[in-house]
């Protein structure tokens, strides 16, 4: 899928995670965490695998964590590829486990 | 905890408001220069409120008892998806240089800091993203202008010609600001076709970043007689580092006779630009003792004399407001 426009899910508050997904060449993700050093890579890997199941290859994220578990990436990053892609409507029931 | 918007044309929050910001050491400016206003209550008590103009986010507070917990983070969070749900996703804020990291932490970035003041911003476009996408040119003699040019006058033509002499390559830069009457895009067009003919000028967008020093916030400076060097700081600082990039070591200003703001301004740039960045004053251009300028140029569109504004503009701007009279006109009566 491509990334029609820039959007925005998730919140700054503790244990949430806010992710802003743009158009982008390749995948690039900025990840911004207080725990970087001991989940970053967990992190990185919940986001890119998740986008490899959108098929989304060419996109921009930008990560800010605030101590969120995998299943809160999960979901929000799934609200923002919704936004940014147009489909809100069109549940994607196959990319979820 | 509610987070709600707030009217500050309504006396009952108002007071609250101002009680909080001004206990916190902020000075409010002029309130047309807010979009937006929320506040965080406990119970009925107003505990922190935040606003934006445009995307800039302004007149941050929070009540001590709640200082240093997860109030800031909401605060900034509603801030910025409110301005998301509006399709603003670059946001900046200005603050006091002790409050750099705890806007870190919430994923900003620092574009330029002054020793009174930092600017940082956040979202889907960065200064890092501006400079990668400016064109990059090569030369020992690299220098700039920075301009309105609303619109391109024989003045600014003749500022860029002695420019060009003096440089290798000169870059302007057109500052963005669509509270002018000639569109941004219309401005960069207007600068582009009159100097075609100079085969060293490089024209680009200003951008959020080659923004006009009088456009930043300062409600959060307590001594007002600071403002103009605080602004111009920070300007020149923001201007550094694109010129760093670019390996700009000259910047070319004119002269302004009839501007002491400008003219402070001028003198305080050149001492913070310096060493990395040369400023020049270069001479305004006259023709028969009368200096030519946009103000004047705009002048005459509002009387539509046509023959006042060849005197001062190129073919290609006059071309341009001939075909285009009515249009400005309209502009011009609907405030612009």
């Amino acid at each position: 899928m491509e990334i029609k426009h820039t959007a925005l899910a998730g919140t700054l508050e503790s244990s949430d995670v806010q992710i802003t997904l743009s158009e982008g060449k390749g995948i690039s993700i900025d990840l911004d965490s207080q725990v970087e050093k001991q989940f970053g890579k967990q992190i990185k890997k919940v986001v890119t695998d998740l986008l490899a199941k959108y098929e989304i290859n060419n996109v921009k994220v930008h990560v800010v964590d605030k101590g969120a578990l995998d299943c809160t990436i999960k979901a929000r990053l799934i609200a923002a590829i919704q936004r940014a892609t147009d489909t809100q409507n069109e549940q994607n029931w196959g990319v979820l486990e | 905890m509610d987070t709600i918007k707030i009217d500050l044309n309504d006396p009952y929050y108002y007071q609250q408001w101002q009680k909080l910001i001004e206990n916190e050491g902020l000075y409010i400016e002029n309130l047309d220069d807010i979009t937006e206003t929320i506040g965080i209550y406990d119970e009925d008590k107003l505990i922190a409120t935040g606003s934006y103009f445009n995307n800039v986010l302004k007149y941050l507070a929070i009540d001590p008892e709640y200082q240093g917990g997860n109030v800031f983070n909401k605060l900034v969070s509603y801030l910025i998806s409110d301005l998301a749900s509006q399709n603003i996703f670059h946001v900046f804020v200005f603050t006091k240089t002790q409050y750099q990291s705890s806007f870190e932490y919430l994923g900003f970035k620092l574009v330029a800091k002054s020793s009174f003041s930092t600017l940082l911003e956040t979202g889907d476009y960065s200064i890092t993203q501006y400079i990668s996408e400016l064109p990059k040119v090569s030369g020992n003699n690299i220098s700039a202008i920075v301009m309105n040019a609303n619109p391109f006058t024989l003045g600014h033509r003749y500022l860029i010609e002695e420019a060009s002499k003096k440089s290798d390559v000169v870059y302007v830069f057109v500052v963005s600001q669509n509270a002018s009457l000639f569109k941004t895009s219309e401005r960069i067009e207007l600068v582009k076709a009159g100097t075609k003919d100079l085969n060293n000028v490089v024209v680009v967008a200003g951008g959020d970043y080659m923004v006009s020093f009088v456009t930043f916030p300062s409600y959060f400076i307590k001594s007002r007689s600071d403002v103009v060097t605080y602004q111009t700081e920070l300007d020149a600082q923001v201007f550094k580092r694109i010129a760093e990039a670019l390996n700009i070591t000259k910047r070319f200003v004119g002269e302004e006779p009839y501007s002491p703001t400008t003219e402070i301004y001028n003198q305080s740039l050149k001492k913070i630009l310096i060493p990395e960045v040369v400023l020049e004053v270069l001479k305004r251009k006259e023709i028969g003792g009368d200096i030519i300028s946009a103000t004047k140029v705009r002048q005459a569109i509002s009387k539509e004399n046509l023959e006042a504004i060849r005197k001062y503009v190129p073919e290609t701007t006059f071309d341009f407001i001939k075909t285009n009279l009515k249009d400005l006109l309209r502009r011009i009566n609907n405030g612009n």
